[in-house]
């Protein structure tokens, strides 16, 4: 039915269909009255087109200005981007990397809130700081300076430590939060992570030596694990994320009491890394608030493969804990053929 | 008859107790003719149809050009009822700060000066 489709101009068609006829047919009345139809209705048409078209330029010329505005806008929303950017990459130094990261991330609770956990505790300080400072340029002193937080803050975060703070020339850090492997997972990461800072140590007293430094710096590291209240403490107004308890007193005594160079480590760190390391048992420390001795180890090294004991445990009654080493020959070969018959005769149960 | 608004049409009520139209909202269908046909149809039809005192609301916040075609028509129905001998009241309403809705509205009523047209802003 498409005659009953309306048409907005269906008028206007009307009228040239209509036009064509009269014209043909030329009845001089005829074509004075179309004139006359023809004319009203192009009139009307007129005051249509020039209302449309003033229309339509209010709204282009609002379209310009809402788009003049976007632009605005987004240059002004990408110039806070980039102070935002900025002012974030600059907290980032202040801040342990996983808060900063979680804070922007919006996932970081800044509540005053802690919670007891076991961490491992990590401090270090540079043996005589203070008279080997007086003994530098205060530039060259910087220089030394910066250079070994900048080594060792990198080798901190590359095993996923959270850098608590830095305290003058020593160090405070700790595994186990806001991230954590577990306990044992995290207390090797802090020893292998010490480790590798006196290893790091070495080469960097050797290239001080030769810019001039006669007496680089040599640093001490006590590392010890157990329960330590972590969390945000402080004010509404200033947080700082951070732990406190004995067991952190402990670490900074063990540091205190390590050889210059060396890693002292507690026995419940020692606990969990006796396979990784050789240690030499040192003498007990104690500490007030405290009230157990605390065993102290010195970490002499890692193991090699052939000294790691060779472990086994289940909750089915099962443990063993042998040191190949220790073992004579005759017994390694007895033992060895005794675990082989034992698994046989487990396989064909 | 009563067409209920879209994101591109706007809502059309045409009662005939009491005798009102009211059109509101946003006008840019894809089809106009096919949209505004049976509106301009109906208005037309209301001079053989009733008689009294008809009151017409409306208020756009954006039309295009095409609709602005079918408002024509519209408003032309609406003066072949006036000059029928009947009472007609236009009220155009535009939003505050929407200068160019409220334009159109001095625009009709520039066009339409024998209908009593009042052009308000509305918060």
């Amino acid at each position: 039915m498409a005659e009953d489709v309306f048409d907005l101009y269906d008028r206007e068609k009307l009228l040239l269909a209509e036009g064509q006829a009269i014209l043909e047919k030329g009845n001089q009345e005829e074509l004075q009255a179309f004139a006359e139809r023809l004319f009203d209705r192009f009139s009307k048409l007129v005051r249509e087109n020039e209302d449309l078209t003033r229309h339509s330029d209010r709204q282009e010329q609002r379209l310009v200005k809402l788009n003049r505005n976007l632009k605005n806008q987004t240059l002004e929303l990408e110039q806070q981007r980039s102070r935002l950017e900025g002012l974030s990459q600059q907290l980032a130094k202040y801040l342990p990397p996983q808060i900063h990261e979680a804070l922007f991330a919006g996932k970081y609770d800044t509540q005053i809130t802690t919670q007891r956990k076991k961490l491992t505790v990590f401090f270090s300080d540079i043996k005589d700081f203070t008279r080997t400072a007086e003994s530098l340029q205060p530039e060259s002193l910087t220089e030394y300076l910066n250079d070994y937080f900048s080594e060792m803050t990198a080798i901190a975060l590359s095993h996923g430590a959270t850098i608590d703070k830095y305290i003058g020339d020593a160090v405070m850090l700790f595994f186990g939060d806001p991230d954590s492997k577990g306990i044992k997972e995290d207390a090797r990461a802090c020893v292998e992570m010490a480790l590798e800072m006196q290893e790091r140590m070495l080469v960097l007293q050797r290239r001080w030596r030769e810019q001039g430094f006669d007496n680089p710096f040599v640093i001490r590291i006590g590392i010890n694990t157990g329960y330590c209240n972590v969390g945000n403490f402080g004010s509404d107004q200033r947080l700082s994320y951070t732990i406190i308890g004995g067991e952190v007193n402990v670490a900074q005594r063990l540091e205190a009491n390590c050889d210059p160079g060396g890693i002292l480590i507690s026995h419940e760190t020692f606990s969990q890394v006796d396979d990784l390391v050789d240690v030499e048992e040192r003498p007990s420390v104690s500490l007030k608030g405290i009230d157990r001795n605390i065993k102290t180890y010195a970490v002499k090294g890692r193991k090699t493969e052939s000294e790691k004991p060779l472990r086994l445990s289940h909750p089915q009654g099962v443990h063993i804990d042998l040191s190949p080493l220790s073992l004579r020959p005759d017994d390694r070969q007895l033992i060895a053929s005794q675990l082989k018959a034992l698994a046989q005769r487990l396989e064909d149960q | 008859m009563h067409i209920a608004a879209t994101d591109r049409t706007p809502a059309i009520d045409l009662t005939l107790t009491p005798l009102k139209l009211v059109m509101a909202g946003e006008s840019f269908p894809e089809d106009v003719s096919a949209f505004y046909g049976e509106v301009i149809t109906s208005i037309n039809q209301l001079v053989t149809n009733v008689q009294g005192k008809l009151e017409v609301e409306m208020a756009f916040v954006y039309i295009n050009s095409s609709s602005i075609k079918a408002m024509y028509r519209i408003f032309e129905g609406i003066d072949a009822y006036r000059q029928a001998g009947n009472e007609v009241q236009v009220v155009w309403k535009a939003e505050e700060d929407d200068d160019i809705m409220q334009e159109l509205g001095e625009d009709f009523k520039d066009r339409f000066q024998s209908l009593n047209f009042t052009v308000e802003q509305h918060g």
